[in-house]
């Protein structure tokens, strides 16, 4: 400890090394590799060779362009979805759940010990279109009388949606939860209304916690693509779907890899463009 | 009276109405909630419904009759316990060790300047946007070049690498707003900074740390790309399950996955009991 | 296929396989006594390996479920003295090529001695092309005489010099006839209007390729760029119309059996599997395509044991057993196409229903009418990426 103490500015560093090592021996690494898989030029039969092959990323916008923004869009709805149907729950468990937290935190993330595949078809058996859900939608006309939910894209949004909640709703808890309720009870009492005091002391309290949830949820849902497959149309296929095909079908990797790129950079940038937007010091601490 | 209570007192409308409302709005957020269970639940109501599904041919998708026979002989599929033997093993592992990591992270982050916090928190968010398959394929490439056999540790390994995001993001959330002045008056008091990391710090973050350890096992537990690449010989529950798709999913899967939830809440739930016990132990002392 | 069987070749045949005959059994005598395992370089030498490493798709053996054995591999055992190491790590075949490529292409072993790939799919070629797979020890596989004739010269491996089938299928149309009348064509499929975005196609461009070339007279064992865009716009008109709601793997089972689907282009073992009394599977009256599931040898495994293997599963007794299980001991079987002669006249007296499952035994009415894919076109990377593009609009 002394150690520390004299060494004070090493600390941080100390902190991020066992982690970031891994990351960078595991993730970087690789990562660099597919970097230069990404500049190569060649198919399988022949081989790949590196030549500076920037015409791969120039293919992967070109000929791909919808199914980018198509992620985009599909990702960033299911994160809309999963804050405002989360955010009730993890307050509610935050502020009321008392010794049950734990429990209802185990049941929040309880669909992931179901296998992915298993949770899906559990659900093309619930969306079926003679279904219970198609029937009743269809009673009260949201509906069409022919429609139907399987195959299309609102039932892939729903299931990144459903897939993603746990994402969403744990570190909004984990923010929520810290939050002392004194000062709730403080404004109230200043302030006339619950609903007042929430907008001004609780949300922007739980502010991190929202950033960290979107973030957890958009990022890892665009690249998504078991979803769009199980539950959508060939008209909802997302750009996981073609990275994974370039990358297995079509042993394409230069395409693979430049489209990952590709996606990657767009993420980030939406990423940049959020953090502008709510203020860089709560995205970073 | 206090001077709340003669506050409320002058609220408008306290009469039979404004109560009724406090009524309804006091346990809307209840309801809600119940309703929000319900439906992330559904999916696995299903799956444990067809656990006792009676399956005419191999396909578990249609009702077929009851009985107890997927449970009686759970173990009936030969590679089933190993992969969800595997799975637990690995997901318990990979949770705890990438939780430990990604909480060291987020404290350096939250709070010590440093060079370079900007490229770390790119190094947190790209694992997250990298499609799970160039990210199993990549790693998958790094094991070749290294001679690595592989097996559980290459899974072991893998699964760290892409959960220490998660622990990263959900740890910080806490961090951020987290009131530093109980440190320092813990420090006022003569405690040392390792004595009070442990005795303040550690216990008020304790419920990022659950949280983010939860995050975490369910996300390894479920995961299948990046394990198929770099699993070697050795089988997963996922995998098997992907596996067992194609000709069609015994419904021993089903069981297991209702098992290892039922085994987690029971878990959950007797922690619970016990604190409920103990509390009333200690307040009729 | 046509079959290329001539007299002389017959006659040839059966000369080798008497003549090699006793020598598996007497080398197995040797080897299984214990000796010393062989290396694991690709060997011509004649001695079994002390394990044998195989890698297989799910629930494709037969199975003692409550014991969770396999019993044909527990007899093989004990009739050479080799262990057999049997994973079950192949789901799909673009994935497990995807990791087995990585070690193969630098020149290292994957530690497996046998795996098993589709035909339908580019690998097995491709396996072949690239030299990552071993050629067969024909003399330790006599056996391979009972190899099915319409399974003896696909065009990918003419003289099965690298592959010997595990078990095959077939590719046609089912339908659900409380929800449509018969489905029995491509053109029926794609184009009658009752039926608009309730079938599915397969996202398997030979099977689905296959099938639609036939509906449009042209044959997918030979296919040009003229008949694979005539295909390809059959489909795309079904898919911009929305006939086609999706492309699918085997997922079709719980929509079809959930009654979603009305029709779906589907493979023929699943529909047996789906225990649903009204829905039927029929080749498409224009013709349909078989498939099948082949044993291969990775570089770097032990020919010979493989070979052995392979042997012994082409017993008609042992392939019998595998096909069927053994209802006595609670024994479940694979119930696909048995590629081996001999194995339907076993099972005629021990599971007659079996037997005349045309689904596990095809008539050779129904056979006549398969064909076997194009593999040249299967790695025209051209063609593949069209394909892509139109199931992934």
């Amino acid at each position: 400890m002394a150690f520390l103490h004299r060494h004070r500015g090493l600390t941080p560093y100390l902190l991020l090394a066992p982690g970031l090592a891994w990351l960078a021996v595991f993730f970087i690494v690789p990562l660099g590799f597919l970097a230069y898989q990404s500049l190569q030029s060649g198919n399988f039969d022949v081989g790949y060779a590196f030549s500076w092959a920037w015409g791969n990323y120039w293919h992967a916008i070109r000929d791909y362009r919808g199914h980018f923004i198509r992620s985009l869009e599909y990702a960033g709805i299911a994160t809309a979805l999963a804050l405002v149907v989360s955010y009730p729950v993890a307050y509610w468990i935050a502020f009321r759940g008392g010794r049950w937290k734990n429990l209802l935190l185990l049941f929040i993330v309880a669909p992931f010990f179901v296998t992915y595949l298993i949770r899906t078809l559990a659900w093309e058996t619930i969306l079926a279109d003679n279904g219970f859900v198609v029937r009743t939608l269809q009673a009260v006309h949201l509906l069409g009388s022919g429609g139907r939910l399987l195959a299309t894209s609102t039932a892939v949004v729903a299931g990144i949606t459903y897939n993603f909640l746990p994402f969403m709703a744990l570190p909004l808890y984990v923010s929520l939860e810290q939050i002392d309720e004194s000062l709730i009870e403080a404004a109230q009492d200043l302030y006339a209304s619950r609903w007042k005091a929430f907008l001004r002391v609780t949300l922007p309290l739980s502010l991190p916690g929202v950033i960290a949830g979107t973030l957890l949820t958009f990022i890892p849902a665009a690249g998504d693509f078991i979803n769009a497959q199980l539950l959508g149309s060939p008209q909802n296929h997302m750009i996981g779907n073609v990275i994974q095909s370039k990358f297995l079908e079509l042993t394409d990797y230069p395409a693979a890899a430049s489209m990952s790129f590709v996606l990657m950079i767009l993420i980030l940038m939406a990423v940049l463009a959020y953090a502008r937007a709510v203020g860089t010091e709560k995205l970073t601490g | 009276m206090s001077a709340t209570e003669a506050l409320s007192a002058t609220r408008p409308g306290h009469g039979v109405a404004a109560r009724s409302w406090t009524f309804v709005r006091r346990h809307v957020l209840t309801v809600y909630s119940s309703l929000f269970f319900l439906y992330l639940l559904l999916p696995i109501g299903i799956v444990v419904a067809f656990s006792f599904n009676h399956p005419v041919g191999r396909f578990n998708y249609v009702w077929q009759g009851f009985t107890w026979d997927n449970w009686r002989y759970w173990d009936g599929v030969p590679g089933l316990r190993s992969a969800i033997v595997l799975s637990l093993q690995v997901a318990l592992l990979a949770s705890i060790a990438a939780t430990i990591l990604g909480t060291l992270i987020a404290l350096a982050l939250v709070r010590y300047g440093f060079r370079g916090r900007g490229a770390t928190n790119l190094l947190i968010f790209l694992p997250l946007s990298t499609p799970e398959i160039v990210l199993g394929a990549s790693l998958l490439t790094l094991f070749l070049n290294l001679n690595v056999a592989f097996g559980f540790w290459t899974i072991l390994i893998a699964h760290v690498m892409f959960c220490i995001s998660f622990a990263v993001v959900t740890v910080k959330a806490r961090l951020i707003g987290f009131d530093r002045h109980l440190e320092e008056a813990a420090m006022d008091l003569g405690a040392n900074e390792w004595t009070t990391f442990r005795k303040v710090t550690l216990p008020l973050i304790a419920p990022a740390i659950l949280a983010a350890l939860l995050l975490c096992f369910a996300i390894s537990i479920d995961d299948f790309v990046v394990t198929y690449f770099n699993s070697g010989p050795r089988i997963t529950f996922p995998l098997f399950v992907w596996g067992a798709a194609r000709i069609g999913v015994p419904p021993q899967v089903n069981v297991i996955g209702t098992a290892i939830f039922a085994i987690a809440v029971t878990g959950m739930l007797a922690n619970v009991l016990v604190q409920i016990r103990r509390a009333k132990a200690a307040a009729s002392v | 296929m046509t079959d290329l069987y001539t007299r002389r070749k017959l006659l040839e045949r059966a000369a080798a396989g008497g003549a090699v005959l006793t020598v598996p059994g007497f080398l197995a005598a040797c080897g299984g006594s214990g000796k010393k395992a062989a290396a694991t370089a690709a060997s011509s030498s004649h001695k079994l390996a002390k394990t044998l490493r195989f890698s297989n798709w799910t629930l494709y053996m037969d199975t003692n479920n409550k014991k969770h054995t396999h019993p044909t591999l527990l007899q093989f055992q004990q009739k050479y003295g080799v262990q057999v190491q049997y994973t079950e790590d192949i789901n799909d075949n673009a994935s497990f090529f995807g990791k087995i490529q990585g070690p193969l292409s630098r020149g290292q072993s994957i530690d497996r001695d046998l795996i098993v790939m589709t035909d339908n799919s580019r690998y097995p070629s491709l396996l072949i092309k690239k030299g990552w797979v071993e050629k067969l020890d024909k003399n330790a596989i006599p056996n391979i005489k009972n190899l099915q004739p319409a399974l003896q010269h696909p065009n990918w491996d003419p003289n099965r010099d690298y592959s010997l089938p595990w078990q095959s299928g077939m590719t046609g149309i089912a339908f659900n006839d409380k929800l449509s009348d018969p489905v029995l064509s491509i053109d029926d499929l794609f184009g009658n209007p009752k039926l608009k975005g309730k079938i599915t196609c397969l996202n398997e461009m030979a099977d689905a390729l296959s099938l639609v070339m036939l509906s449009n007279g042209d044959d997918p064992s030979n296919v040009t760029d003229k008949t694979f865009n005539r295909a390809i716009a059959k489909i795309k008109k079904a898919v911009d119309s929305k006939q086609i709601r999706q492309f699918t793997g085997n997922d079709y089972a719980p929509p079809l059996a959930k009654g979603d689907l009305a029709a779906a282009m589907s493979w023929s073992g699943d529909i047996a599997q789906i225990g649903n009394k009204h829905i039927h599977w029929n080749l498409a009256t224009d013709g349909g395509d078989i498939w099948t599931d082949n044993m291969l040898i990775p570089k770097g495994a032990n020919v010979y044991t493989a070979s052995v293997y392979m042997n012994f599963a082409y017993d008609p007794k042992i392939a019998a057993q595998i096909e069927g299980g053994d209802p006595k001991t609670g024994d479940t079987g694979v119930y696909y196409i048995c590629p081996v002669v001999g194995a339907r006249e076993v099972l005629l007296k021990k599971q007659p229903a079996i037997a005349k499952n045309a689904l596990i035994f095809p008539t050779k009415k129904m056979l006549d009418n398969v064909h076997i894919f194009d593999a040249k076109a299967l790695n025209n990377q051209k063609y593949l990426t069209v394909w892509q593009n139109l199931i992934s609009a």
